[in-house]
């Protein structure tokens, strides 16, 4: 019995790589089905994410069916056998569990805490249960796998901060206004960022957008994309009152936004509070804007500052969490070592039922004159002796098995209750 | 009787005030729920305490020092469990609960609460007791405010640094403080000019005239005349934010000294038992 895990991810194999393997997933051909018939599996799961792709999967035999699995990922991506040794890695046992949970718990995502992988690990497994694909051992990896992951994301600080400019940018939203419900954002300019930075926003409760450009047709086209409201950049400083975030970004080489405009809408907005994010070089806010009470303004240097410090706190916490996975892999091994003397002790047990009920069955005769009450005593004290019996030597057999040397006492017990594991 | 009540109302405020530092210490939102419900318990209790008292004595039991600062716990408590159900702004109940807990312990270790009362009659009106209950539910409102002010500006300056500070998360957003801030202000106000009116009302009665020119008198009315520029400037020009929390902090300052420290240092005929 043996667990292995065979795979590829963003560190070890080039997009081109990743990209072929996961395109052939889409196919008609579910790689789960394939992965049934190789003989030596007996449970398994496919994990394809843009980054990665794995295969864990439970083997009868320690020795056989890894050439099959490093087979089978060669065929389903059409790759050459020097391409596949360079980029695929081989996990058994402690360090495929070590593996998985790492995966699930996104320590080993492109970025550090991102919360998608768990989905997509949850997902994978949704197919596999539906494929009939897994089993005893996979079904309780799984499980563990979720709680691992749960603790890992609450009890450390992994995924707190925002690591990415625009998240950060909510972030900072957030802790000004509190819900982003019923505010109103406006776009300065066109741009990747500050587009990405307002659709984070809206996806965050931001429902009114107006979009600012130089030329109206490019505020039209913009504000189409959002559904919002385009202006020329001449109302500029009439519309500032009525929207409490500002993402700039123009090529402008002067200040679009000044301190007397700001102080002006803020006069007309009555002092609400206001954010502006200037994501422009050079830039478009005057730096004066920032000392005026009621506005938090940051540019591009200041949230990249945040972004590395969030990164640096990440990293400081996925030694926390690569604390909490060691511990649940010793809970996870444990069990599966268990694992080894349950059908022993099933069997020991079945056999002594079967006694019970044969002895009980002949002593019918001489039984049918004890009144019902005293029938059921018999039956209880016959059994309370076999479970007593059997006690001592069934601990022992889970505590050996919890120290890896079970294997001789399991065949002492076969041999000498005379335990077949098929009856 | 009343004593358990007191005795169990004092350990409620204690548990709460664990649960919620213990919440941000190991930053587990359970926590500070379970403590905002024992918090509640314990205002339920301490409340019951008060009626029982004021049903023993027949008179408002809100008389001494000691008294009129666990009132105050009592009732920032309270209010801040209002606000607990409307804005999720738990972080308060660390600095709310463990107030409440050290006032109304501070006053049982002074013995306040036990003492049998032996007051002059002139004390048992219910002008009196409609004057102290007011005010000080009103002081307890504006505490409450200067709090709220006293985080914004922390938030407000952590924003304002432009660092990634794990503190900050702890803080809740500018604008449910500043909303917080408002909203005991804009409540604190009439119940303390409602207050002053029945102690006006009572002193002419007893001193003949409504107002002394009492130190403690001139410092409330100080302060009366702050928050009342401050909920002026915030309704009519739109004061927000920082401007509006330093001055209820300023305002709250002079209030206390007004209320406690006049008490302590210097003659008042405002002084009774």
């Amino acid at each position: 019995m043996s667990i292995i895990l065979v795979g590829m991810n963003h560190k070890t194999a080039p997009l081109t790589i990743r990209e072929r393997l996961s395109l052939s997933c889409d196919s008609a051909d579910v790689p789960l089905r394939k992965l049934k018939q190789i003989s030596q599996i007996s449970e398994a799961l496919y994990l394809a994410t843009c980054n990665r792709v794995e295969v864990l999967a439970h083997l009868e035999d320690r020795e056989g069916g890894v050439e099959e699995l490093k087979k089978f990922i060669l065929s389903h991506g059409n790759l050459s056998l020097e391409e596949l040794r360079s980029c695929l890695y081989v996990y058994r046992d402690d360090d495929a569990v070590r593996h998985l949970f790492r995966v699930a718990s996104s320590l080993d995502s492109m970025i550090m805490g991102e919360p998608q992988i768990l989905g997509q690990v949850k997902d994978a497994y949704r197919q596999c249960v539906e494929y009939k694909a897994s089993g005893i051992i996979l079904n309780k990896l799984l499980h563990h796998t979720f709680r691992v992951a749960k603790r890992v994301r609450t009890e450390t600080g992994i995924a707190n901060n925002a690591v990415s400019v625009s998240f950060a940018a909510v972030a900072l939203a957030k802790k000004i206004f509190g819900f982003l419900a019923g505010k109103s954002v406006l776009v300065i300019g066109a741009g990747e960022m500050s587009e990405l930075a307002a659709r984070h926003l809206m996806a965050n409760g931001v429902n009114r957008i107006i979009v600012a450009n130089r030329t109206y047709e490019n505020a039209v086209r913009l504000a189409n994309d959002f559904h919002g409201e385009p202006i020329g950049l001449d109302l500029l400083d009439e519309k500032l009152n009525e929207v409490d975030i500002v993402i700039s970004s123009t090529a402008a080489p002067g200040y679009v936004i000044t301190p007397e405009v700001v102080v002006s809408a803020l006069r007309r907005r009555k002092n609400r509070l206001m954010f502006m994010i200037d994501i422009a070089v050079p830039r478009d806010i005057d730096p004066a804007v920032g000392d005026i009470d009621n506005v938090y303004l940051y540019n591009i240097d200041n949230l990249q500052e945040i972004v590395d410090d969030n990164m640096k706190v990440r990293l400081k916490e996925a030694e926390k969490a690569e604390t909490i996975i060691t511990e649940e892999i010793i809970i996870f091994s444990n069990w599966l070592s268990t694992l080894e003397v349950v059908p022993t002790i099933v069997s020991l047990r079945r056999k002594a039922e079967d006694i019970i009920a044969g002895e009980l069955e002949r002593s019918g005769a001489w039984m049918k004159n004890l009144s019902d009450d005293d029938r059921d005593k018999v039956k209880i004290i016959a059994s309370s002796i076999v479970n007593k019996i059997l006690h001592d030597p069934i601990t022992s057999l889970k505590e050996e098995s919890l120290n890896g040397g079970a294997d001789p006492y399991v065949a002492a017990m076969m041999r000498l209750f005379k335990l077949g594991h098929d009856e | 009787m009343e004593m358990i009540i007191f005795k169990s109302a004092l350990i409620a405020y204690f548990v709460s005030t664990v649960g919620y530092i213990a919440s941000i210490l190991v930053r587990r939102v359970f926590m500070a729920k379970a403590a905002t419900w024992v918090l509640f318990f314990a205002f339920i209790l301490y409340g019951a305490f008060i009626a029982v008292r004021w049903v023993k004595a027949g008179y408002s039991p809100v008389v001494h020092l000691h008294d009129s600062l666990s009132f105050i716990g009592w009732a920032i408590s309270g209010i801040y469990l209002a606000f607990q159900m409307k804005t999720k702004t738990r972080v308060l109940g660390s600095i709310v609960s463990p107030l409440a807990f050290f006032l109304i312990m501070e006053a049982s270790a002074s013995g306040g609460l036990v003492r049998e009362m032996i007051l002059p009659d002139i004390l048992k009106g219910w002008w009196v007791s409609a004057h102290t209950i007011l005010a000080l539910i009103g002081e307890a409102l504006f505490a409450l405010a200067c709090c709220a002010g006293i985080m914004y500006l922390i938030q407000d300056n952590l924003i304002r640094k432009k660092k990634s500070y794990s503190f900050s998360r702890l803080l809740p957003p500018l604008r449910d403080l500043d909303r917080i801030n408002h909203i005991c202000i804009l409540w604190g106000f009439p119940l303390l000019t409602l207050g002053i009116i029945a102690g006006s009302i009572w002193a002419r009665t007893v001193w003949g005239s409504h107002w002394q020119w009492d130190p403690k008198q001139v410092g409330t009315m100080i302060s009366w005349i702050l928050y009342a520029f401050l909920l002026h400037q915030r309704l009519a020009i739109g004061w927000k934010g920082r401007k509006a929390a330093l001055f209820s902090i300023v305002a709250f300052g002079i209030l206390m000294v007004a209320v406690i420290g006049v008490n302590l240092f210097s003659v008042t005929v405002h002084r009774f038992v």
